[in-house]
């Protein structure tokens, strides 16, 4: 899954997938039974499979109603709605959220007991000059997202003119990446790069 | 193309020279604890893969707004001894009434079928097509070139070969379309000197899998 957002990439495509097989298996079964496909393909379907005859009505009154003066009915209607309502507040909520950390603990070197506190955009900002110092780097841009056990860097690059991409990345991640981790006392920095061109016009040799 | 799990570490090869390969780490526990890394492994693909935001928040407003509907509607007419509201009464008799042959009824089920198979894509498929994966020099990293970066690497690789007038690329996630004007000198010397070029380019690239490009080049006259 994705660097950064595992977790939410992970339960968005779990519930899509959910929503798309129900999706998939009721407008199955309401094709299957309204275009006869059991006599015209000559399936066998099990004796239990519901709408299977293409003249009976989607929903009728009684089947409807079939359960309503159970005691269990509007309870468990009700608990079912409110979970879905729940479910589908939470998973909303948790697209509009910045997964965005506030600030960073750092190790201090030599006392494990020490609890200091980076603010995250002021890492950013380093983050974003060193790579600045990359030959063949026009623009960075660095957030830091949250993850266990330490944030996760996402770093966003232009590329200048001619800058050769594997030898940035590689270069990236022998200086300014380690460097920042030791710096900033991370034990780790995982990190997801990606390098985007800026349009410049053609420089041509004559 | 062959399976690019095997390739990665193989093509990664000649770009990161100095780093320890990263396909043999040194040590065997050392890919579990390494988030990317040990979640990339099982998957033949080291794509990225998109998180899907808006097609969740579509998917989930939507059900929010339905089921909260008929809490709201079923709860005001069972507590409060209201009556159904209008939409209810009017869908319970359509669905009545309706058989299953309705046209009606079969046009809403095909495109019911149609979202789901549409859903189940945007959950199975990484997404994020223009980011191509590249080779990464250790496991804490990962790294993706946009397509349209390294299309413009190539074009800028490509324009420092005399004789070449005016380059267009296209990249893919497997093959690059490259057309090149030529001018002042002979087609074939100047595709044998971009062929030496290209291939050294799309090694800097650094892709897990290099696109194979197509070439082609037009003699034009004149300045």
């Amino acid at each position: 899954m994705s660097g950064t957002g595992t977790g939410r990439t992970a339960a968005n495509r779990v519930l899509l997938a959910l929503t798309g097989l129900a999706l998939l298996a009721g407008g199955g079964l309401v094709l299957v039974g309204g275009l006869d496909l059991e006599r015209r393909w000559d399936l066998a379907l099990p004796s239990w499979w519901p709408l299977a005859e293409p003249d009976r009505p989607v929903l009728s009154d009684a089947d409807r109603t079939r359960w309503r003066d159970e005691d269990w009915w509007w309870p468990a209607v009700w608990s079912g709605l409110g979970l879905l309502v729940l479910l589908c507040l939470w998973w909303l909520v948790s697209q509009l959220r910045e997964r965005r950390v506030g600030r960073v603990r750092v190790r201090v070197p030599g006392d494990d007991d020490a609890v200091v506190w980076l603010r995250a955009g002021a890492l950013e900002d380093a983050l974003e000059r060193q790579a600045l110092t990359v030959e063949g780097v026009d623009g960075a841009r660095a957030t830091l997202h949250r993850g266990r056990p330490v944030p996760r860097l996402r770093l966003t690059l232009t590329l200048a003119a001619h800058a050769v991409p594997a030898a940035v990345v590689a270069r990236l991640h022998r200086e300014q990446l380690a460097e920042a981790r030791d710096s900033a006392g991370l034990p780790a920095l995982p990190t997801e790069v990606r390098l985007r061109g800026d349009r410049h016009p053609a420089a041509r040799v004559e | 193309m062959t399976d690019p799990a095997e390739q990665g570490p193989e093509k990664a090869g000649p770009l990161t020279k100095d780093e320890p390969a990263h396909g043999v780490p040194p040590e065997r526990d050392a890919p579990a604890r390494h988030g990317p890394a040990a979640e990339h492994a099982p998957i033949a693909s080291p794509r990225f893969w998109s998180a899907r935001r808006v097609p969740s928040a579509v998917v989930a407003l939507l059900l929010l707004a339905a089921a909260g509907l008929l809490l709201y509607d079923t709860v005001a007419v069972e507590a409060a001894d209201r009556r159904a509201g209008r939409w209810r009464r009017e869908l319970a008799d359509q669905l009545a009434a309706r058989q299953l042959d309705d046209a009606w009824v079969l046009a809403v089920a095909a495109v019911a079928v149609l979202a789901g198979l549409l859903l189940l894509c945007l959950a199975l498929t990484p997404g994020r097509r223009a980011v191509l994966p590249m080779a990464a020099p250790g496991p804490d990293l990962r790294a993706g070139l946009d397509r349209r970066a390294a299309a413009l690497a190539l074009r800028d690789g490509a324009l420092r070969v005399a004789g070449v007038r005016a380059v267009r690329v296209k990249v893919g996630r497997r093959r690059a379309r490259m057309r090149a004007d030529v001018h002042f000198r002979d087609v074939a010397e100047v595709r044998e000197e971009l062929e030496n070029v290209l291939a050294d380019d799309i090694a800097g690239l650094g892709l897990v899998r290099p696109p194979r490009v197509s070439l082609t080049l037009r003699e034009v006259n004149g300045a």
